[in-house]
């Protein structure tokens, strides 16, 4: 029992004492003051049970104890609580898997999410269906750490006070006749994308009471020109499904279809299926990319042409050309005849497009040309056309059939309309558009000075605002109410081709928050539903067959409804629309960008996406595929125009984008001219970000990700990075150049200041090392055996003794690992993946700045190129590629680590695991010294217990980990609640590494000996469990299981001519094995000879015994 | 000069270091002895909410471990049994004793009763029951005689030492899977013949062991150990992650 001690109440009569005229007075201030004990922001902690205070009063009364009874030489007594009442399937410590789906911008993600103990600790893919296919990318995998962030909204607010739910209901309930007035005129939503049908009938359920409310859906990296092209194109409710797995060469104009962060695992797979070759003779697609940044498609390339993003329409314009002449495609002459044709366009080699139209048209019905999402209107009609007339519809390109939904404005729309005084009520669900609306959003009605979203929300008197983070547009709402996340909730969606989904809760709202569907029905006036009632009414109209509640269990079990099957349609395209809508929007006087005046590109961040993950600690710390930055976003260039602006990685640049200078108007004869406005009146924005070098960036053009700079989240994701959405218009989403009309001029100019960044790899050359293999598929059917012969690493002649003993490998099923470079797209899902599994925490900006990343896997990405490059000395390669690595702990069965371990804390089980003990280590770190492979984690601090990062203390900003005891033990309870059970929680002055998912391992062992109970079938079932990382991986890329048993998927790969191990000269044979990378360039393109040289061969008869004395 | 040092102080270095050794072999032979699980933790028995008998309920009225501890056989953790389970005879049986007030208050508010746990392995250690009773593991080896026991306590060291006492040599303690919750088993209540016949013999034993009298635990477990092919894990993976 904990007792409450209660001063004496202090007398009141006779002599008082005091420290101040406050308190004498006993202002409120004061009192205050003295409730507080300790100055605003000093050593509170955030809503934890435990303070610090009470920490070491606790500490205090115990050690006093101790002195008197030696109470505490006897452990604590613990306490097994056991239920009153059974629970339905639970039973203590296993794990239930249940089906639920992501709602995502582009499509739900079906997942499978493992709980245990009521807790979900691990989000899988849905293998049942194939939109999945089991496998997630690494926000799906990361929004579980969402669901536990304790600075996630918790409380209702009203008008910047605590509130409740009742209070709001009660809001709500007198709201109603006001919105209900006129029709719903006054009523409006703005809502995120979510594709629930649920969503869709009650919105429809709304209209009827509410006919003229305004329903507008914003999402600000959603493409309204791509849907807006397949509507006119198509025909209504309409959608393009890509088919890569059909096609053996595709084109993507700027199009970064393999970011499977858009949601699309469907296309990942599809592409990455056609690059796996088992033999020489076996085909492979031929992928060519247009784009101005490295994006991860750019990555896969086997022709890449860098080029400015806004140079697109232009080169698009000039392939549908080469295109139409040679096809005589009526519907892409249609097209291209509206259109003129550019005069001004970017310098490029004229031989490559040729030979890459030809490509094209040597495989009617099995190309595809895909344009960038975010390219305007007339980019994606021109590349219907070319699919169109290379025959690509309905063979590589399919037109699905969506539900028929009534039409939803634009943030453009709601944004006059608010201008104009018509709305009175605001529902905003999800989003931040305080944040992320485009600015200059509308001109105001009387003033024609521009407006930004924030000003337009304030002039709405009842703003209701349901987020999952008080951020800024909650400051700006009457009521911010708490979402509840997608596993707290019941929903359902469409995944990205159309099939039906059910979302299920795992867990009751953990801060108390609503949903979206919850917060529609209150509107509607309709009682509060607990359960799945909303979801099963849109369930029960679809006509599930046979009996309902039978149909209901299926559908939630296996996670879709097989019942309701995506439909596609007869793709025709309309190339008179299409050509009519092209003309009036083509623009052809957009000169390409100059070092003066360069274009800018914001593009979707590949760790927070539109920035709705940036208080995702994961997601923060994972390193972005390309930069290999944490922490924060920032402008990327090329490295001739850094030179050109004299920056360094770091260095802070001005970008200034203003708006043209308005031509006088004509001046009527005898009338003086109207005075122009004074140029500080032109809209002027301007952006301060630091700069980093990317090879192969198009020059004169800087890629800024979106999502950073937001202020008002977490302590994770405030002041992390720079806001890019301060330059993004609503006429320009993607890129901004100087074209005349809405943008004035672009500049980009070095300014003082130097900004820390913290990048996980900072030299990216292979120097000649082995460790990446890679050839033309050309070279591959010449020399089956080409991996052997890779310069920098010659085969030693014979086989190497050890003197080391070596462990007795006796367990009938024996673990190892591939990892295919050739389909590996370096989307980092696998990372996120190990790092939900494995309990591993995240260190901060400081310690990855100091190499202290905890990362089990890490993505080494190397550029290559035909000119030899010296990074070192400032000699950048113009026109790389890039060659993805996943490199985890390679379980050597000759391993360097274990034989310099002094207290046999790293050894070798007898099934080949390079095992790690993690209560008998003393934190000499002799292993990672050791290890060749770089892929031991050290904990240097108490990452898992302490906080880290920067924090103020009185006005210093300080790194919470240097003051160590002094911080508050314990993180959040809920993030505890995500910890795997099966794993340590390592602690300070502790090596870890990868394990192979020993814990899974394990469970798998331990299953099949239950399984065998009295009989001797204690094997594991083949191919029947795999590692987190293996699981995560869209491109299957990563595969593991028994090396032993010739059988398995892994086996077979291993047995392929492409495998190779690391550094296999140390003789350490690793159990991670890779396949070596082939490229499929096109032998005609004038870049053919540049393609595919990241390892050369080794010259015959040069072979050295120590590769390391090479020079 | 007179001496400063008075004779005595001549031996007083090796007293001292005698001293010094002594009580260094003293505090090693202490932490030897009582710092181990062997000392701290055999005979812990802590004050239960409710002093639950399994000698009345396993020995007199013959009810089987699984039936309070059901998950036993499929989960890494024995669970301890919900009230519902005690509720299941107690609404019937024992209605007014004082001492199962606890539990019937548990039933009636739904706060579960604190059980005082006694068995605990440290968080780095993942014991797993199911792989132990299903494979011919009692409950007996690690707990003792639960069966005769008024109040349970800690009966067995459980320190890692003691593991692997049973991971180097499952022999000496394997017995057939239907006696695993038959916590009176003795090696001597097994018929040879029976036996053989049932589990055959060791490769490489010549004689004829169902012409036995009696089986040893070492027989019996030898037996055990080939024809289910138990390889206990000696190595750290097995129950540290």
């Amino acid at each position: 029992m904990k007792r409450i001690l209660h001063h004496p109440a202090p007398s009141t009569t006779g002599r008082q004492y005091w420290r101040s005229l406050g308190e004498l007075s006993d202002t409120p201030d004061f009192r205050e003051w003295l409730e507080r004990e300790f100055p605003a922001g000093a050593a509170e902690m955030s809503g934890d049970e435990v303070s610090r205070r009470n920490f070491l009063k606790l500490m205090g009364a115990s050690m006093a104890l101790a002195g008197f009874g030696l109470t505490s030489c006897r452990k604590p007594e613990m306490h097994l609580v056991p239920f009153t009442k059974s629970a339905e399937w639970v039973i203590p410590g296993k794990f239930l898997y249940y089906a639920t789906a992501m709602p995502r911008r582009q499509g739900a993600m079906p997942l499978i999410a493992t709980t245990v103990d009521g807790r979900p600790i691990k989000i899988e893919g849905n293998p049942l269906h194939p939109d999945s296919n089991g496998a997630t990318d690494a926000f799906a995998q990361a929004s579980l750490l969402d669901l536990y962030d304790p600075s996630r909204s918790q409380r209702f607010i009203r008008e910047n006070k605590v509130s409740d739910n009742a209070t709001f209901e009660k809001y709500i309930a007198d709201l109603r006749p006001k919105m209900a007035a006129n029709g719903g005129a006054g009523l409006a939503f703005l809502v995120e994308e979510t594709w629930s049908p649920t969503r869709e009938r009650l919105r429809a359920e709304l209209l009827k009471q509410f006919p003229r409310m305004c329903w507008c859906v914003f999402e600000p990296l959603l493409s309204e020109a791509q849907h807006f092209s397949t509507q006119i194109s198509f025909g209504d409710s309409t959608r393009l499904i890509p088919q890569f797995d059909k096609a053996d060469v595709v084109v993507a104009l700027d199009s970064d279809f393999l970011n499977c962060g858009e949601g699309d695992l469907t296309a990942v797979r599809g592409f990455t299926q056609r690059r796996r070759v088992r033999e020489a003779k076996d085909s492979m697609n031929r992928l060519y990319v247009i784009e101005n940044r490295f994006s991860l498609t750019g990555a896969m390339a086997d022709h890449r042409l860098r080029f400015p993003a806004s140079q697109i329409p232009a080169i698009t314009h000039a392939l549908a050309t080469k295109i139409a002449a040679a096809t005589k495609d009526p519907g892409l002459s249609s097209v291209l005849i509206t259109l003129k044709a550019p005069t001004r366009i970017e310098k490029f080699d004229a031989r490559w497009l040729e030979e890459m139209a030809k490509d094209l048209m040597a495989r009617p019905g099995a190309s595809l040309v895909v344009a960038g999402s975010h390219q305007p209107v007339v980019v994606q009609l021109m590349a219907f056309g070319i699919n169109a007339a290379l025959k690509n519809l309905g063979t590589t390109l399919l037109l699905r059939e969506l539900p028929k939904t009534p039409r939803n404005s634009s943030i453009l729309q709601l944004a006059s309309e608010i201008d104009a005084g018509r709305i009175q009520q605001l529902f905003i669900l999800g989003g931040d558009p305080v944040y992320s609306a485009p600015r200059t959003i509308t001109l105001d009605r009387k003033t024609k000075q521009a407006l930004d979203w924030p000003e337009l929300q304030k002039r709405v008197p009842d703003v209701v605002r349901l987020g999952h983070y008080e951020d800024a547009t909650s400051g700006l709402s009457k009521w911010h109410v708490p979402a509840a996340h997608y596993l707290e909730t019941w929903s359902d969606g469409l995944t990205p081709s159309g099939a039906y989904v059910a979302i299920q809760p795992m867990i009751l709202p953990l801060f108390g928050g609503l949903s979206d569907l919850d917060l529609m029905s209150m509107v509607l006036g309709r009682p509060k539903v607990e359960g799945p009632e909303l979801v099963q009414e849109t369930f029960r109209a679809t006509a599930p067959p046979g009996d309902f509640e039978t149909a209901w269990n299926k559908f939630l079990h296996d996670g879709s409804a097989g019942h309701i099957q995506p439909k596609n349609r007869e793709p025709k395209f309309n190339g008179n629309t299409a050509g009519g809508v092209a003309h009036t929007l083509w623009s052809t006087d957009v000169a390409p960008p100059t070092k003066d005046s360069p274009e800018i590109v914001l593009v979707s961040s590949y760790s927070v996406d539109d920035g709705r993950y940036i208080n995702n600690g994961w997601l923060q710390e994972m390193p972005d595929p390309i930069t290999k930055l944490t922490w924060d976003n920032a402008a990327m260039m090329s490295p001739a125009y850094a030179k050109h602006l004299g920056v360094k990685d770091g260095d802070l640049i001005e970008v200034t984008v203003t708006e043209p200078t308005p031509k006088p108007p004509p001046s009527k004869p005898g009338q003086a001219p109207p005075p122009l406005p004074p140029p500080h009146a032109l809209m002027k924005r301007q952006l301060v970000i630091a700069a980093v070098i990317v090879p192969g960036h198009a020059d004169n053009s800087v890629t800024i990700p979106l999502g950073y700079g937001r202020k008002h989240t977490g302590p994770v994701g405030e002041e992390a990075g720079f806001d890019a959405y301060l330059l993004r218009t609503t006429s320009n989403p993607h890129f901004i150049v100087a074209d005349g009309k809405a943008i004035g001029s672009v500049m980009v100019k070095k300014t003082a200041g130097h900004y820390a960044l913290s990048t996980t790899q900072e030299h990216f050359s292979i120097e000649g090392r082995g460790l990446v293999r890679e050839a033309t598929l050309e070279r591959y059917r010449a020399d089956e055996e080409f991996v052997t012969k890779i310069a920098g690493d010659e085969e030693l002649p014979h086989r190497l003794p050890t003197l080391y003993t070596h462990p007795n490998l006796s367990a009938p099923q024996q673990w190892g690992m591939t990892v295919d470079l050739n389909t590996c797209t370096g989307c980092s899902a696998c990372v996120i993946a190990c790092q939900a599994e494995n309990n591993i925490p995240i260190v901060g900006k400081l310690q990855v700045a100091h190499g202290r990343a905890m990362h089990w896997i890490r993505i080494d990405r190397y550029f290559a190129s035909a000119k030899p490059f010296d990074q070192d000395h400032g000699q950048w390669p113009e026109n790389p590629e890039i060659v993805h690595e996943p490199v985890m702990c390679q379980h050597c069965e000759n391993a360097p680590c274990e034989t310099v371990c002094p207290v046999n804390a790293t050894i070798h089980s007898e099934a080949g695991l390079n095992v790690m003990v993690y209560n008998r280590c003393i934190g000499t770190r002799y292993c990672a010294n050791n290890c060749p492979f770089k892929v031991r984690r050290f904990n240097f601090f108490d990452y898992s217990q302490r906080p880290v990062g920067k924090t103020k203390i009185a006005g210093f900003s300080v790194y919470q980990e240097y003051l160590g005891p002094l911080t508050d033990k314990t993180p959040a309870e809920t993030i505890k609640l995500q910890k795997n059970p099966n794993v340590t929680v390592r602690m300070r002055g502790v090596m870890e590494k990868c394990t192979y998912c020993v814990q899974r391992i394990e469970e798998a062992q331990i299953a099949a000996h239950v399984r065998a109970g009295a009989s001797d079938k204690t094997l594991i079932p083949r191919d029947s469990f795999t590692t987190a990382c293996a699981q995560a991986c869209p491109a299957e890329a990563i595969v593991f299981g028994d090396i032993k048993d010739p059988e398995t998927r892994v086996s077979k790969i291993k047995a392929e001519n492409r495998n190779y191990r690391l550094l296999e000269y140390l003789n350490v044979k690793t159990r991670t094995s890779y396949l070596a990378r082939i490229r499929n360039p096109n032998p005609r393109m004038p870049d053919a000879e540049e393609i595919g040289v990241a390892s050369p061969e080794h010259e015959k008869g040069k072979a050295v015994l120590n590769p390391m004395e090479k020079t | 000069m007179a001496n400063f040092f008075p004779r005595w102080t001549n031996w007083l270095p090796l007293k001292m270091m005698i001293c010094g050794v002594v009580l260094v072999c003293a505090i090693c032979g202490a932490t030897w002895y009582y710092d181990t699980p062997k000392y701290t933790r055999v005979g812990y028995q802590p004050v239960q909410p409710v002093p639950f008998p399994h000698d009345v309920h396993v020995t007199q009225l013959g009810m089987d471990c699984r039936y309070c501890h059901g998950y036993v056989e499929v989960a890494a953790h024995s669970n301890i049994p919900d009230t519902q389970v005690c509720m299941n005879c107690h609404t019937q049986v024992q209605k007014e004793n004082p001492k199962l007030e606890p539990v019937r208050s548990s039933w009636t508010t739904g706060q579960p009763v604190p059980w005082v746990q006694i068995h605990r392995t440290p968080d780095y250690v993942y014991y797993n029951h199911a792989a132990h009773v299903n494979r011919g593991i009692s409950c007996y080896t690690c707990h003792g005689e639960i069966n005769h026991m008024p109040v349970v306590y800690h009966a067995k060291p459980h320190s890692m030492a003691w593991c692997l006492e049973c991971h180097r040599a499952p022999e000496n303690f394997l017995r057939p899977e239907d006696q695993i919750t038959n916590l009176d088993w003795k090696p001597d209540d097994v018929q040879p013949a029976g036996f053989v016949a049932k589990y055959g013999q060791p490769a490489g034993v010549k004689d004829d062991w169902s012409q036995k009298k009696h089986l040893t635990q070492t027989e019996i477990g030898l037996t055990l150990k080939q024809r289910w092919d138990i390889k206990p894990p000696t190595n750290c993976q097995g129950c540290h992650r």
